[in-house]
């Protein structure tokens, strides 16, 4: 094929879309719809993560060691604690400094009772995981380690973002896939449509010797521009979305509206995936509605 | 350029429409397929352009042993053949021109040659003064004359007409038949499928019959009858 068939199919699969523009625009309509729930998905998705992420961070959990662990040997109980794959960080809490916090509660009466060997309090690490889903798996871990006595429980909120986080990167996967095959049946069906409005032209090409190629590509130049054009709106819809619910987000819960990743921080991300989805949504779904009535001969195209 | 050798061919839903055709069409020949309708002569074009493939025994089109051609190979056989239809088969909102010239650009042809080659074969047709026209806007027998520029613009090696003069008047249908007689003068080889037994008759050429499946008769351009 040279540059100037190129030239022709692809005028081709403009004219196409104008002559059946009502079904070209209705097929936008519902992948834009489609587009913009995916995007949905993924926004949600991120600014979740991100959110755990930082109760993650904040989330310190405590590591008490035996009662009878001299300083030096809590430090080897800490050199064993670092080297558990989902644990960044592992910072020593001496007993002295423990007993120190209840200073005021105990009175100093008390208090200087309970100083140096007579410090009920055991040593302890205060660490930091990774991933807060592999909190039971890393607890096991740690227990495991010698010297270590008991691990404080996780803080319910964490435990919480963790799971909802896990629940809706599960349902974006599920939305997105479900939307894609929604959209590539659109797609199929509007090109289907034009094919059926173009039998006549499709049967006279076969007739004359233009390769299977010859004929697809103006129905695929068709899919890739609705596509295109769908993905195009899309991105500035989620864009003005996006905007729309941070700023009234904010307006119900300021500290929550201001923890919003930034639009910026994905947008090329976003762009990207939307325009790569609409070029492969639109070239597939024509490919696999042609390749049908490729497959068909003479009359058998015009249904005779 | 055409060989049959013994083809049978049955549909699915158990038609016999060819059983055991054997018939040779040389170079630069003008033939004639006659029949009644059902007696096979759809099924022996559609044969010949790949459309449908033999049950039993071979075809050779152009050289090409069809039962040996890939899928993605027929396009190019059926660049050596034009084909004209008994319905013309135009694009209604296509001018005469762009109809003749669509054949050319769907082989990749340049627009430079396009503009080249299309005037000339609707001089050779007598459209020249009719390019701009819309099919609707021509007679049958234009219309028809436009189906034939289109087939022959592509410069085939073979012209294969299926019941070319079907939907026009009679004295048109001469013209028509005269036309492809002269473009076979030429050396572009013509196949004609048709039941109108006076037309054939008025033109001394070689007659094929074919009736139930089978070659019944073969008559050369002499008059002589072949035995079958």
């Amino acid at each position: 094929m040279n540059f100037s068939s190129i030239g022709y199919l692809i005028r081709e699969g403009f004219k196409n879309i104008w002559s059946n523009r009502m079904m070209s625009l209705a097929s936008i309509g519902v992948l834009i719809s489609c587009l913009v729930l995916t995007g949905s998905a993924i926004m949600l998705s991120i600014n979740v993560s991100e959110i755990v992420e930082d109760v993650g961070e904040s989330n310190v959990t405590t590591v008490y060691l035996e009662d009878d662990l001299s300083e030096l040997e809590a430090v080897y109980v800490g050199k064993s604690l670092t080297k558990i794959d989902n644990v960044t960080e592992a910072s020593f809490y001496p007993k002295d400094e423990a007993i120190e916090a209840y200073r005021d509660v105990l009175g100093e009466e008390v208090f200087q009772n309970m100083t140096g060997d007579d410090n009920p309090l055991p040593h302890a690490y205060h660490i930091v995981m990774a991933d807060l889903a592999l909190y039971d798996q890393t607890v096991q871990e740690i227990n495991k380690v010698d010297g270590v006595s008991t691990v404080s429980s996780r803080s319910d909120v964490a435990e919480k973002l963790t799971s909802l986080n896990t629940l809706i990167t599960t349902m974006s996967f599920w939305i997105i896939l479900a939307l894609a095959i929604i959209s590539l049946f659109i797609i199929s069906n509007t090109i289907r449509m034009t094919m059926f409005s173009h039998r006549f032209e499709i049967s006279i090409m076969k007739s004359v010797g233009a390769t299977n190629s010859f004929v697809r590509l103006p129905f695929i130049v068709e899919g890739v521009i609705i596509g295109l054009a769908s993905a195009g709106i899309s991105i500035g819809l989620i864009m003005l979305l996006y905007d729309a619910v941070k700023q009234a987000v904010k307006g119900i819960v300021s500290p929550l509206g201001e923890k919003f990743v930034p639009f910026s921080e994905f947008a090329w991300f976003i762009i990207v995936a939307f325009i790569g989805a609409g070029v492969v949504v639109g070239a597939l779904g024509s490919y696999l509605s042609i390749r049908k009535y490729l497959k068909k001969e003479g009359n058998e195209i015009l249904g005779w | 350029m055409i060989e049959f050798r013994n083809v049978f061919k049955t549909y699915s839903n158990g038609t016999h429409a060819l059983n055991g055709i054997n018939l040779t069409v040389e170079k630069g020949e003008f033939v004639f397929i006659v029949g009644a309708s059902g007696a096979g002569k759809s099924t022996f074009l559609k044969l010949i352009m790949h459309e449908e493939t033999p049950t039993k025994g071979s075809i050779i089109v152009n050289g090409v042993h069809l039962e040996k051609l890939k899928r993605r190979k027929v396009p190019y056989l059926r660049r050596t053949m034009g084909i004209v239809f008994q319905d013309f088969r135009l694009i209604g909102k296509m001018s005469v021109y762009n109809n003749v010239a669509f054949a050319m650009r769907c082989v990749g042809k340049k627009g430079k040659t396009i503009k080249k080659r299309v005037p000339y074969i609707l001089d050779l047709v007598g459209l020249k003064g009719k390019a701009k026209n819309k099919p609707s806007e021509l007679s049958g027998g234009e219309q028809q004359r436009v189906s034939l520029a289109r087939a022959l613009v592509n410069n085939p090696q073979m012209i294969i007409a299926d019941e070319p003069t079907g939907n026009i008047d009679p004295e048109l249908s001469y013209e028509i038949i005269e036309l492809l007689s002269e473009i076979n003068k030429r050396g572009t080889t013509v196949l004609v499928v048709t039941h109108e037994h006076e037309l054939v008759e008025s033109f001394n050429k070689r007659v094929v019959r074919i009736e139930g499946g089978k070659v019944v008769s073969d008559t050369k351009e002499d008059d002589t009858m072949v035995a079958i």
